[in-house]
């Protein structure tokens, strides 16, 4: 058959699979899936089944027989369980995401309740205002934050210029709390966001009228404000708590290699010594824990809910 | 063959399902999946048509930053086009190659203890000595080195490129003189000075761990192909850096960090490679003291190899016999402040860059240790223990 023939063929093959149902849902629905195949699932697979085998030490090539021995040496310390890295690297993310969660949450909610009340030119200029840092690219953020900290750092030296301190700060100096502040900062827009989606909602009219009617302004943030907000509180948490577990850049620089979050250990694993069972098996134990807490979530919120319905 | 062989099928498949009408329009799923395979194999095989297009060979090259500095003179030298990958991890190139990326590279440049994992993994070629015809012009030290650790079938896998050492690093203005010594790094009273959260160390087990073995004598476990430390002796230094590690201001990882903060003030004792102290004293700062500690130091020489799975193996080898060239070596050495492993391309420099860089005898390295990879059966615990320093 000539080749102008197929092309013709080919071409009149096309037209017609646009034109029926399986080719517009193809057309549609097929780029993401086809994404979300090949870029999420797939990997995700790999990683569960490396997960449950063996990289030789002499060729570093796969041996492909099942085994447990990866998910043992994440709890097999001769400093005991609690003290092995895994354990120790795991809940010290969930600590410093739960914190940074925190944080971003009671900074983020006045504001947002007060561009939700306000509205205008104020959101505007809030928003833009929030949102500008976020032009540049995450790593340069985490960056900028490297000069904040430390023993000479911008805050360090600042204070001790001005006089109001004699000598460095420890608590400024790199480690866990510049971490949090580098964490809260790189996730406060999502929670304002969320937040704000939610609380634009909220018929502020109600509040007033339970002010006139003698409710303290405590009475209406727990009574009214917060179980109607309640959806993008849990929306944003999520938002936040998420990313911050597995944070990397930002422990990175920020811990000044003293803090070994969990997105540290699976690197160092893999390009430490090609230990991509043992951070397969270290990722899954992550993975696990957090659809869990998702699945948690979605039993109380809706997913329509996190936007801000 | 594969699109003739699919549009043959969507041929097969179009009549079938026009026999057995099993679509609204006359389409079964089976002609919608060959007729998007060819249409996705004809756009990929358009993509690697124009890709491939030119008679240029391209050579792709994961490596350190400085080695940009070469790309120009090379390109016009051979008559290739070179791309570099940067990196700043001997160990990620290597791990980039073992998942699949060695036939995405033609060269890597990591440091020496990686490359025989290199071998082992069965990812580089034996040195073509007839392309590399600049190797008998390196130092026979170095010919040597390469001999001893990185030979494998009685051929030698990989070209020295450039060397160096690890010693540490002081700021004279608070840290008075002293007997070299990493007892300053382990040891509060060993200088008169407070020192307590003024100390950097390498954020990465095979700098660290070495360091710390040579402090508490363990120079045997040293002196092998690979690190023998027993376990042991790794529970010992996983404990005495765990004691160290409140007196540290942290661990770098990288030199232009190293640099960044020294000069910022954030610690005033850093184990260090020789390479960032001329960088900072070419700067400027002239209170960076520089010394090669008494219970000796590690050495560490970049090795460029060639993958086995390079479709330009020849041209990767002549890129290769590039980099130890005197000219490229000088540039080289301009823009890493390290030494060349090729003595002639100190001709290529002024008095003063071959005393900071230029003209290093490597006899400076004798008694000094290179860097290497540890024993494969003490690996686990070896990697344990550097995490249990990280988290504690």
């Amino acid at each position: 058959m000539a080749i102008s023939d197929r092309t013709e063929e080919l071409h009149s093959s096309l037209s017609q699979i646009l034109t029926t149902k399986q080719g517009k849902v193809a057309i549609t629905a097929g780029p993401a899936t086809v994404w979300i195949l090949l870029l999420l699932l797939a990997p995700m697979i790999f990683m569960v089944i490396v997960s449950f085998l063996e990289v030789s030490r002499e060729t570093y090539d796969i041996i492909f027989e099942p085994t447990l021995k990866n998910y043992q040496a994440l709890f097999d310390s001769s400093l005991g369980f609690w003290e092995s890295p895994f354990v120790k690297a795991l809940l010290l993310s969930y600590g410093i995401a739960i914190i940074s969660t925190i944080l971003c949450l009671t900074l983020a909610f006045p504001l947002a309740y007060l561009l939700a009340k306000r509205g205008g030119q104020t959101f505007k200029v809030v928003i833009f205002l929030v949102l500008l840092p976020f032009f540049t690219m995450y790593l340069v953020r985490a960056y900028s934050w490297v000069l904040m900290f430390g023993q000479g750092g911008v805050l360090n030296s600042t204070l001790l210029s001005i006089g109001l301190i004699s000598e460095p700060i420890e608590l400024l100096n790199y480690g866990v709390f510049a971490i949090i502040v580098g964490l809260t900062h790189a996730y406060f827009p999502y929670m304002l966001l969320t937040l704000y989606a939610s609380l634009d909602g909220i018929d502020f009219s109600l509040v007033d009228a339970a002010r006139d009617l003698g409710a303290s302004r405590v009475a209406v943030m727990k009574d009214h404000i917060l179980p109607l907000t309640a959806p993008g509180i849990v929306g944003g948490s999520l938002f936040v708590f998420v990313p911050s577990v597995g944070a990397f850049i930002t422990p990175r620089f920020l811990g000044q290699g003293k803090v070994q979050m969990i997105g540290i250990l699976i690197e160092g694993r893999v390009n430490g010594g090609y230990a991509i069972g043992y951070a397969s098996a270290a990722s899954m134990f992550v993975l696990i824990s957090i659809v869990a807490a998702m699945v948690l979530t979605f039993r109380y919120v809706s997913i329509e809910e996190l936007g801000g319905g | 063959m594969r699109i003739g062989h699919i549009v043959g099928m969507s041929d097969d498949t179009h009549t079938a399902s026009s026999e057995t009408n099993t679509t609204t329009d006359g389409f079964s799923r089976r002609t919608y999946l060959s007729a998007a395979g060819s249409a996705t194999i004809a756009g990929l095989a358009g993509c690697a048509g124009s890709a491939g297009g030119g008679s240029t060979p391209t050579i792709n090259i994961i490596t350190w930053e400085e080695y940009q500095e070469m790309e120009e003179n090379i390109e016009e030298t051979l008559d290739v086009n070179i791309e570099i990958t940067p990196s700043s991890s001997s160990s990620e190139m290597f791990t980039q190659w073992n998942s699949g990326q060695d036939e995405q590279f033609d060269i890597a440049v990591p440091n020496n203890n990686l490359v025989p994992n290199f071998i082992e993994a069965d990812l580089i070629e034996p040195l073509n000595r007839d392309i590399v015809t600049a190797y008998g012009d390196m130092y026979d030290k170095f010919q040597n080195l390469a001999e001893t650790q990185f030979s494998a079938d009685g051929a030698v896998h990989g070209v020295p490129v450039r060397f160096g050492w690890y010693g540490y690093a002081y700021d004279t203005r608070s840290v008075p003189d002293h007997e070299p010594s990493y007892s300053i790094m382990f040891e509060e009273d060993y200088v008169d000075a407070d020192l307590d959260g003024e100390i950097i160390m390498y954020d990465e087990a095979n700098k660290t761990m070495p360091v710390t073995a040579l402090y508490m004598g363990f120079e045997e476990a040293l002196e092998g192909d690979r690190m023998t430390f027993s376990t042991d002796q790794i529970q010992q230094m996983r404990d005495r850096l765990i004691e160290q590690k409140p007196r540290l201001q942290g661990y770098i990882s990288s030199d232009p960090t190293f640099i960044q903060e020294f000069q910022q003030g954030n610690f005033l004792v850093g184990h260090s490679g020789r390479n960032e102290i001329i960088e900072m004293r070419t700067q400027g700062a002239d209170w960076v003291e520089y010394v090669v500690p008494q219970e000796g130091a590690m050495a560490w020489y970049e090795t460029a190899v060639v993958s086995s799975a390079s479709e330009n193996k020849d041209a990767a080898w002549e890129v290769v016999n590039e980099f130890i060239a005197p000219d490229n070596g000088a540039a080289l050495a301009k823009a890493g402040f390290s030494p060349s492993v090729n003595p002639a391309i100190s001709e290529e420099l002024s008095s003063e860059e071959n005393s900071l860089y230029g003209s290093i005898d490597p006899s400076r390295l004798d008694g000094m240790i290179p860097f290497k990879a540890i024993s494969s059966d003490v690996e686990e615990e070896y990697e344990s223990a550097w995490e249990a320093v990280k988290s504690a």
